[in-house]
């Protein structure tokens, strides 16, 4: 499982959040907020993964450990901007927690990549709920953000799925 | 009144010099059909072009790629766009009276022309999302969220095949 598409998603998601921006500052009462609520729910899932990362970055070395790191940045990007995006709607975007209960034991190697998918597998649950609001930019904007999440996630599991982020169906 | 409405029609057709047969002459009334919304002509063109994926995955298992350590990849791809296409069209409500689809009426499925490489699989598979892509912005929240997550899925496939 290669990492290369992840970092095109990335870029695509960057391009496109500049115009996710601009959409959100126009919408309209009901549609902000519908898009609020999902945008704080993005928020939320990455201020987890970062979080999730730092513990599981300690049990990992190598290439692993370096692909941890790069995860890491990646939310904390992601972060920057839907905290942006957030604000410019005029809402306070929600605070990180300061600890955040992990969903099993995380001590070695093997855990920590379960860890990271699981992290992964959330931001994607996430993002979808953007797909889900009325605005088309901001609709666009959450298809694309969930891809990077799957790829990292398929990369941490060590396999796709034909359903990110929905309880596999049937 | 109803019996006697029934009674006087051979009387009304003499007066009109019309035979029974001719009284739906024309365009039938009831023949018609209801237009197919924008949501079920987005989701028929969706699930022609999983079938087609499907196709082209099952050439390579078939044939082309059966040879390579990939084969188990592929395999797996395979079963992943076959439940999107069962997810797909168990989303598909036509009107009554519309004109039967299935799989095997699909002028996409069937055989695949030229040779199945691991870069036409990739290549697939991105147009694939980006067609997602630029369906889901106009479609209901619910049909969105599959078309995201499917494309999302499609988007994994192509970092499984090393791209």
């Amino acid at each position: 499982m290669t990492r290369v598409m992840a970092a095109s998603v990335s870029a695509s998601q960057a391009a496109f959040a500049g115009q996710a921006g601009q959409a959100v500052q126009a919408l309209q009462a009901g549609q902000a907020l519908q898009a609020g609520q999902a945008l704080q729910a993005a928020l939320a899932a990455e201020d987890a993964a970062i979080f999730g990362y730092g513990v599981a970055g300690a049990h990992l070395s190598g290439s692993r450990k370096s692909a941890a790191e790069q995860d890491w940045t990646g939310h904390n990007e992601a972060r920057d901007t839907l905290t942006a995006m957030i604000s410019a709607l005029g809402a306070t975007p929600v605070a990180a927690q300061a600890f955040y209960q992990l969903p099993f034991e995380v001590n070695d190697a093997a855990s920590a990549a379960r860890l990271a998918a699981y992290l992964e597998e959330g931001v994607t649950r996430a993002y979808l709920g953007l797909v889900a609001v009325s605005d088309r930019r901001l609709r666009m904007f959450g298809a694309l953000a969930m891809q990077g999440p799957a790829e990292r996630a398929a990369f941490w599991r060590g396999n796709t799925q034909a359903f990110p982020g929905l309880d596999a169906p049937g | 009144m109803l019996a006697a409405s029934a009674a006087a029609l051979p009387a009304l057709l003499a007066t009109a010099s019309c035979r029974s047969s001719d009284v739906f002459a024309g365009p039938d009334p009831l023949a018609g059909r209801p237009a197919l919304s924008h949501d079920v002509i987005t989701l028929q063109a969706v699930i022609a072009a999983e079938q087609a994926m499907v196709s082209l995955y099952q050439a390579a298992v078939d044939a082309d790629l059966r040879a390579t350590d990939q084969v188990r990849v592929l395999e797996g791809l395979l079963g992943q766009h076959r439940q999107h296409l069962g997810q797909l069209q168990a989303r598909l409500v036509l009107p009554s009276g519309s004109p039967a689809t299935s799989p095997s009426a699909s002028p996409s499925s069937g055989a695949v022309p030229g040779p199945v490489t691991i870069g036409r699989l990739r290549a697939a598979e991105r147009a694939s999302t980006a067609d997602l892509l630029r369906r889901l912005v106009t479609v209901q929240p619910a049909l969105a969220q599959l078309f995201a997550s499917i494309a999302a899925s499609d988007a994994t496939h192509v970092a499984a095949l090393g791209g």
